[in-house]
């Protein structure tokens, strides 16, 4: 039987490889192999602020399981994402997200009026459903997400920096324009690096351990559907 | 005109009717909580040293668990809910500059006051009937619409506004006890002191809430329904405690 140490080092490179197999889904490289035209790209990031905003009713019912050490990590890692940082000049990622969209030709009100797609609503229920786990479980499938959009992690870089690029080939928008794009290449990199934070203190037992590759996993598996309905309904648009 | 400009705005037997009406109503709630006897068990029970220590390491539990029904509240509110409740979470989570320090540590301090050390906390335990009423709160906070978890919540801290409540919150209540009946003064049962004002701030800041997002008698219901039962199940916890500290010598 390994030691703790081994179990958790163990545990952190099967985590890191799930995220980048993630990639070689046919749903994610459904998705990757589109092509942006302008009224895509809109969808996408009205599509991608719905998202945020189940991200932060998930990471809500995380903090609310989670011992209190854990609660303080995730306080502040949903400082930068639900109120930004006013001291460094950044906004919350809901309002970056808005800001995006003006880049993009969008008003902020298309963000108001135009509805969740079906197939997101229904994983972001399935996200939620997952968040309300017992903990370890939790915070794994939320903290698999941003793991998965590490460029620190992922070998060929992540979800946010490859649709960040595939704007600036087909829409010729540079990344540096596209501000929630960027922000989350770089934001993510940070965050991504909570769970390990966590493992190492909490995932003491081999229980433990299971019970953060059991969310991870099936966090990584709503998130193949969800990427597959996206990418089905860019291709309904011209 | 006026008259009917504010009907227009809903400033009269419209939404701010509904508003006020049930704020009267919270408040009358929270008042009421003291007449309970379950509340006039608890503030009757003689302290001793022994008896203090329980309560203040309860105290802490309590905090922890008010962390957790407020996480969960997060989950579900609207974003511009969420945001008010990250900065309540502020003071409370992470640092509260009234006592440098948040609540969790400021009640593991305030517990040096009556002998406590560090790992009395680490190793305190839930009785029983604590246990039931953290687990309703939890069910509240996770299992309803936002608006009666967010009631839920709010209701303990309104509870404990000394501008609400005649006579002061529970925390002026029991940082007086500690006074007369332990001679420890209220200034050095620094979370309790802490609370008596923390908690008219936060009682405010939340309370203004419900101004924005009660229009209808359906969410006027369901703050009410989010009200009622955490009062009772604020009940049953406050006669828990007064169960358990009578039967200590």
């Amino acid at each position: 039987m390994g030691s703790p140490e081994n179990g958790s080092k163990k545990m952190w490179d099967e985590l890191v490889r799930m995220v980048n197999e993630q990639f070689d889904t046919p749903q994610f490289r459904r998705l990757l192999s589109i092509s942006f035209s302008r009224e895509r790209a809109q969808q996408y990031s009205i599509q991608m602020a719905y998202y945020v905003k189940n991200r932060r009713d998930c990471w809500g019912y995380v903090q609310g399981a989670a011992p209190l050490d854990v609660k303080r990590l995730i306080w502040n890692h949903e400082q930068d994402e639900l109120i930004g940082n006013k001291s460094e000049g950044k906004d919350d990622h809901i309002t970056l997200a808005v800001k995006e969209g003006a880049v993009l030709g969008l008003g902020a009100e298309a963000f108001d009026t135009t509805p969740v797609l079906d197939g997101g609503m229904t994983c972001f229920y399935s996200w939620l459903h997952i968040a309300q786990r017992p903990w370890l479980e939790a915070i794994a499938s939320s903290a698999i997400l941003e793991m998965r959009n590490s460029s620190e992690l992922i070998q060929e870089g992540s979800l946010s920096k490859r649709i960040g690029e595939i704007v600036a080939r087909d829409l010729g928008i540079p990344l540096k324009k596209q501000i929630n794009n960027a922000e989350h290449v770089v934001m993510d990199v940070e965050h991504a690096r909570m769970l390990y934070q966590v493992a190492q203190k909490h995932a003491t037992t081999e229980a433990a351990r299971k019970a953060i590759l059991r969310g991870a996993k099936e966090s990584l598996m709503i998130d193949r559907v969800y990427r597959g309905h996206l990418a089905e309904m860019l291709e309904t648009l011209p | 005109m006026k008259h009917a400009e504010e009907l227009l705005d809903g400033k009269v037997g419209g939404f701010m009717s509904i508003v006020n009406e049930l704020t009267a109503t919270l408040d009358k709630m929270v008042n009421d909580q003291f007449e309970s006897p379950e509340f006039k068990h608890l503030l009757s029970v003689p302290l001793t040293l022994e008896r203090g220590r329980f309560y203040v390491v309860q105290s802490a539990l309590y905090t922890s668990n008010r962390r957790d029904c407020w996480g969960y509240v997060q989950g579900s509110a609207p974003l511009e809910v969420k945001r008010v409740i990250w900065q309540h979470e502020s003071d409370e989570l992470v640092n509260d500059p009234r006592a440098n320090m948040d609540h969790y540590t400021l009640t593991v301090k305030q517990g040096e006051v009556v002998g406590l050390k560090p790992e009395d906390f680490e190793k305190a335990e839930l009785p029983p009937m604590v246990r039931a009423c953290f687990y309703a709160w939890h069910h509240i906070a996770i299992r309803n619409h936002w608006l009666t978890a967010y009631a839920s919540s709010h209701m303990l801290e309104r509870r404990n506004n000394g501008k609400i409540v005649k006579g002061g919150g529970m925390s002026y209540r029991m940082g007086k006890k500690f006074e007369n009946e332990l001679g420890i003064n209220l200034k050095k049962m620094i979370s309790l002191d802490v609370h008596v004002v923390a908690d008219m701030d936060h009682s405010e800041n939340i309370s203004e809430i419900f101004h924005r997002y009660v229009k209808t008698p359906e969410d006027r219901d369901l703050v009410l329904k989010g009200a009622e039962e955490c009062m009772a199940i604020d009940r049953a916890y406050r006669g828990a405690l007064g169960y358990y500290m009578e039967r200590i010598e």
